[in-house]
Formats: C-alpha cells, structure tokens, sequence
C-alpha cells in the first residue's frame, strides 16, 4: 500500500513538471483519490482517430506497480481492440506483458501506439476488426472517423 | 459357441503346467510384485498378462525417480551443460529449462547458432547499460534514489533497489511456475533472471517455492518423466517409449498408465477410460458447471474459463498454448488463408442453433442411459473398493499375520510366499474386473455374441475370483487362530495356489480376448447380429438392471421391453419405431 502510493506520488510530480514535454497527454489524478486517474489523449495524426479526445479511465490497484492499472475507454471509440461498449482495452501489456518499469505515462504512450496501430487479429470489436483483416480499410476508416466525430470532437453550435 | 468350449479346455490344460511356480522368487525391489512367468517369450509375443504384474523384470521400461534421484538427475544434467558449454550453473539451468530439459537439444541449438539461443533465452554477454562511478542509482520501479549497494542489476545492469526485486520476483513467484523464466523489468530488455538472483533477494518461503518449481518443471517439461499421480505420492516415473505396455508401477505401490495417468486400467484402452471416468463425474454438479462454464485447454486439457477479453486465449505457463475460444483450434491456425473470425463466427450461429452444443447433449443422453449406466457403476465401484480392501488385507498379511502364521505352524516364511501371491492375485484380478464393467458399457448393444461371449469370459473369471478371495479370506482364518501347527494346512497350501493359478489363467483370457477385441465371435458375431436386429429392433435401455453379478449366457433377447421403441446404438436414447434416425444424435438407424 506505502510502496504503490510513494510510486503514485512520484509519477504525479513528474507529470506535473513533464506537462509541457508531450502534448498529446493529459494525465490528473482523481482530488480525493490517489489509485483513480483519467487521461485525456489526443488521437494520432494520420489515423482515424486525429483531431479526437480521447478520455480513459485508471483503476490502480494496491499492488501497483507489480501489478497492471486497469485502463479503459471512457470516449466512445471504434478500434479492433477496444470493446465497443465497455471500453475495455485488449493490450499485452495490460494483461501478461506488464512490467513495474511501466508507468501510467508510458502506458498512456502505449495506448496512442496501438490507436496508431490496431492489432486485428486479437480482436475485441470484431466487427472493427474484421473490416481491417478483409482488406476494407477505408472502410474501417470511416467507421472510426465517424465516431471519433461523433463521440470525441466538441459538438458544433 | 465352440470357442467358449475350447477356452475353457485351454484352461484346464495351462492351469496344470503352471500350478508349481510358488517359492523360488528372488525378493523383488518393490517387495510387492513377485515374477512367477518363466516364459520370457510370450512377454513379447502376445503381451502376456503376467507382464505387468512382474513389475521389477530387467524388461522394465521405466524407472521410479525419488526426490533426490530427481535433484541428482537435474544436477548432473545442468553440470553436464555447464562443463561442454563453459558457462555458469545458473546460465545452464536457464538453457536447459529452455529446451525442456534435454541436453541433447540445448548442445544443438548452442552449437548451430549461440548468438540465436542466448538472445532468446535471455543470456546476455556483457550489460546494455554500465554506472561504473555512479554511487547513488534510481530505481527503475519506484524512482527513488538509493545507495549503490541498495541496488542490484541481472546481466544487463539496469538498476532497480532490493525491495523491488524482492516484490517484483516474489510476484511472479506468487503467479506459479512462469517465475522460472523471468525477465528484467525493464521492457525493452529480455535478460534472464537466475537461481542466483532469486535466492539473492527474496524471502526463504519464495526461495522454497522456486526451487520446487524448478524440481517440478524437470519432471513436467520433461517428455520422458511424469509424475506419479496417486495422492499424496512424490515420486516420478521416467519411461522409455518402445515397448508396447505403457502400464507402470510407482514405489508407492500405485499402478497408472503412461498414456493417460488413470490407474493402470490393462486390458481397456485409453480412450474408453477416458469416457467412463468423464461418464462418472458426469453426474456430479461440478462436472456440469464445468462442461457448461469452461473449455479445456485444447492442449494441456486443463479446464478453462473464459471471464473477459478477446478470444484470442492463452493458457498459464507452463503451457502457453495460444488459442481461438469460439471454435478451440491453434491460434496459429487463424491466419488469412482459414478465413479467420468468419469461421468462428459461422460457428457461433451454428451454436445457438443447437447443432454443436454437445455438452448439452451429452447430459441429456447420461440421464436417458441412466439405469443402464448404474448397472455397471454399481459393480465397477464395488470391485474398486473390494479392491481397496484386499490391499489393506494385503498388507496386514505382509506386516503381521505372515510372521504369526511362520510361527504358529512351524514355515519358514518365504514357505508362506503363496499366500502373499494370492492376495496380490486378488488385488490384480479386481482392478482387471473393475475395468471390464466399463468395457461391458462401452461394448455395442447389437454385438450380441461379442456381448454373450464377453459376459460369459466375465462371469467365469468373477466367480473364479470370488472362490479365490472366498479361500484367502475365510479359510486362512482357522490356522491364524490355531495354537499349533495343523495337518491340514498344506491341503490349504495346494488349494489356494491351486485358486490362485486357475483365477490367473481365467483371468489372462478375460485380458487377452478383449486385447483383442473379442475377435473370436467375430465371424458368427456378425451373422447372429444381423437376424436378431432384423427381428428385434425393440428395446429400450431400461429393464436390464435386474441381470445379476457373473451372469454368463443369457439370452440375447434383453433389450426387447416394448416393441413400439428403438434404442440407438450410438446413444442408447429410446426413439419411436417410426423413426429412421435417432432423435437425440442423429444417427441412422441400423
């Protein structure tokens, strides 16, 4: 419980002085909370996702770092390994890959590299994925910009 | 039936040429089995009964490893690598660990390419990252600055403090045997973790834990080692493939096959094994949650359960089979060419229209067959607990009734061997028995004359053993009770071992008939088959609980109970007569 709050601090310090470094994420840890964390990330350029803001959700457990953060998408999002409904993230490094080496930062990294580069053959939103595996990849490309424009882009007026 | 008639003549005649075999058997290493086969020969020609219970022969396929052969084994392999390959203990471990423990397969590998294995296994040459001058590090888990003696580095030399080695390798010790191939936490880098780190910077309990991993993974990852599977028993087999008897006897006196690791369960096969124990538990709610809620590893068989995630599955270390929840194949099979998820999702559709839902099923036929199936439960159970008993009886006579009898009637013990033998008999003859109930379930209902001539062979067999457990039970009990030595008792003598070489040979043929799968009825089996179906299609599966224990030629009329039903062969389910195929299974009726 001490060692992953003291781990917690410090990645809260750092995020406070790297705010500036990358632009593309906004980590804040919940007021009242230290083990609940929201990031807002910018979807990469070049993808479907560019131009949206995408909200996730951490769960820390107390065993942190030794054990993974439980991440999911808040933002509504179409991507082969993101579960349509709940937001669930289906990424090696979440699950069995994980490394105490990682943090919330450099999995918030990770995360914008899978947006950057879906991995349709462990896919959670199949239908996402099997447009990707079929070849039809304008077609899984306008499904994902529709609703990164529907879910994640200020409405207009 | 000629060949019943001849069978029983050939008894006859055998029983008399092995009556005298009591006596002359060296102390075998178990001090259990005793060899009374003379006849090498047939131990190769037509795997004779008796091989498997003259278990310490030097024909012997396998060996029993304790604790401490299996450390030495493991020792001396790792010395082994480590001397040919000039690389530490640790490092060698880790290799062999790699390549499952074969010697032969580490030396190749390292020979064709070192670069190759030591990038894969994770032995690093020199470190990736150096702090020659530094004297104070952070760690690379909890970013605090620490003393330089407060931190520790694998090959590789990223730093990390004590207390995070110690949670990060207690974790993963924590998670089950992948601890034996841990890496660096750094993601980046793969370099293994070893023995030396682990006793290092862990707790004594943690150390203990991966130590038996390490033990259990040279027995499990290992092909040619199994572990013993009786209860609580902790000793290893290691067998070498070959011979065609995979039945092996541990030092715990527990017999199992090689194949499957059921108990040794000579003459009925694997498989049929298999369906009657998975019948057995089928009936218990565990069994069905677990048919109903997870899927066994398609690989390694464990049962899993699937809670979340995609379908792409992987199994716990040391496993790792990598596959497709939906339709259970290799993952590595759900490539571009297979069609992929479509596949899988065709499969799904035909779910939900029942046409694969076979655990459905399958309980509903066990509940169509139930009565059918007791009859045979009932008695395989019996025989299995009679069986538990005469060994308990066994080994009461070997610890304290033998010596009192050597005393009281003036023999030398090694006179009073045929006693021990007649039991060991009785403990072999009801394990056979117990089996040949599951056999009799499995065996086709319109097989009449398999079905006739195997009850016939059963019954004459069950009721020889019955005379024999009957004399080794009750009629030793008068001389264990005499003060003195009696006349009578070498009339006792002759007449056990007399039983216990008749019991042997019924129950050899018993063993070999169905070896070979009642062949012996085949010709005339097929014929009587044909007119009986033709006329008595009838019959359901009930209405034959009532047969009695060795009931031997009965007529083969029992499946007729109402004419308007058909039982299917396949699944035994009651069909109506104007039905062609069955309801349940769909399979043409015959």
């Amino acid at each position: 419980m001490q060692a992953s709050r003291a781990r917690l601090f410090k990645e809260y310090k750092e995020v406070q002085r790297e705010k500036a470094v990358d632009p593309d994420i906004q980590l804040s840890c919940d007021d009242s909370n230290i083990f609940k964390w929201t990031a807002l990330i910018k979807g990469p350029s070049e993808t479907p996702f560019e131009g949206g803001v995408f909200q996730l959700a951490f769960s820390v457990p107390e065993q942190y770092p030794l054990q993974p953060p439980q991440v999911r998408f808040l933002t509504k999002i179409f991507h082969p390994n993101v579960h349509f409904k709940t937001g669930e993230i289906c990424l090696d490094i979440l699950k069995n890959a994980w490394s105490p080496a990682w943090t919330l930062q450099s999995v918030c990294r990770a995360i914008i590299a899978l947006m950057a580069h879906p991995e349709p053959d462990s896919p959670l939103n199949c239908d996402s994925g099997n447009l990707l595996r079929s070849g039809d990849v304008r077609g899984y490309q306008s499904m994902a910009r529709m609703y990164t424009k529907l879910a994640a882009m200020p409405k207009k007026g | 039936m000629d060949s019943e008639e001849d069978m029983h003549d050939a008894n006859d005649i055998e029983s008399l040429d092995d009556d005298f075999y009591s006596g002359e058997t060296e102390d075998a290493p178990m001090g259990f089995y005793s060899d009374y086969d003379d006849d090498a020969d047939d131990y190769f020609d037509d795997a004779d009964y008796s091989e498997r219970t003259e278990s310490s022969r030097m024909e012997q396929n396998y060996t029993v490893l304790k604790e401490s052969d299996i450390r030495q084994r493991q020792e001396d392999d790792i010395s082994r690598v480590s001397a040919v390959l000039s690389i530490s203990r640790v490092a060698s471990s880790i290799l062999l660990r790699h390549y499952n423990w074969s010697v032969s397969k580490v030396n190749d590998a390292w020979f064709s390419n070192e670069d190759r294995v030591r990038k894969a296994v994770g032995l690093l040459d020199k470190p990736v990252v150096q702090f020659p001058n530094a004297s104070e590090l952070i760690c690379g888990i909890c970013f605090e600055t620490h003393p330089r003696s407060w931190i520790e580095s694998a090959a590789c030399g990223h730093p990390y403090c004590i207390t995070c080695w110690a949670g990060y390798i207690g974790t993963s010790i924590n998670d089950g045997p992948g601890c034996l191939t841990l890496r660096c936490p750094d993601p980046a880098c793969g370099a293994a973790i070893g023995q030396d780190m682990i006793n290092l910077l862990v707790s004594s309990e943690d150390k203990e834990k991966y130590s038996r991993y390490l033990l259990r993974s040279y027995i499990e990852d290992n092909k040619k080692t199994k572990w013993c599977p009786a209860p609580g028993c902790e000793y290893a087999v290691n067998f070498d493939a070959g011979s065609g008897n995979c039945d092996v006897s541990c030092l715990c006196s527990y017999s199992f096959c090689w194949n499957c690791t059921e108990e040794a369960h000579r003459p009925v096969d694997c498989v049929t094994v298999a369906k009657w124990i998975l019948k057995n538990s089928a009936e218990s709610e565990n069994m069905n949650w677990i048919l109903a809620n997870s899927k066994p590893c398609p690989k390694c068989k464990r049962p899993i359960e699937k809670n979340q995630g995609c379908m792409h599955m992987t199994c716990t270390p040391p496993c790792k089979f990598e596959f497709c929840w939906l339709c259970v194949g290799a993952w590595s099979d759900h490539g571009e060419r297979t069609g992929g998820f479509y596949a899988c999702n065709r499969y799904e559709a035909a779910k939900q229209e029942g046409v694969y839902d076979e655990a459905e099923k399958r309980r509903e036929m066990a509940k169509n067959s139930l009565e059918r199936y007791t009859h045979y439960y009932e008695r395989w159970a019996s025989n299995q607990s009679s069986r538990q008993k005469a060994l308990a009886d066994l080994q009461q006579m070997q610890n304290v009734h033998i010596e009192k009898l050597s005393d009281t009637q003036c023999q030398p013990e090694s006179q009073l061997k045929f006693i021990t033998e007649a039991w060991l008999q009785i403990v072999e003859c009801r394990r056979v028995l117990k089996w040949t109930y599951a056999y009799g379930y499995y065996l086709p209902e319109h097989e009449h004359a398999k079905k006739q001539f195997f009850e016939y062979l059963q019954g004459e067999a069950e009721s020889g053993l019955e005379r024999l457990h009957q004399c080794a039970e009750k009629e030793l009990q008068q001389f264990l009770t005499a003060d003195g030595p009696s006349k009578e008792f070498n009339d006792f003598r002759t007449k056990l071992a007399g039983l216990t070489s008749v019991t042997r040979n019924y129950f050899e043929n018993l063993v070999r008939a169905l070896e070979n799968g009642l062949s012996d009825v085949d010709s005339h089996g097929a014929a009587c088959s044909k007119t009986t179906s033709s006329k008595n299609v009838g019959g359901s599966s009930k209405g034959r609980g009532g047969r009695g224990k060795g009931a031997t030629l009965t007529s083969g009329s029992c499946r007729i109970t109402d004419d308007n039903y058909w039982s299917c062969e396949h699944c035994t389910y009651a069909n109506a007569k104007s039905d062609t195929t069955c309801q349940m299974c769909q399979q043409q009726r015959r």
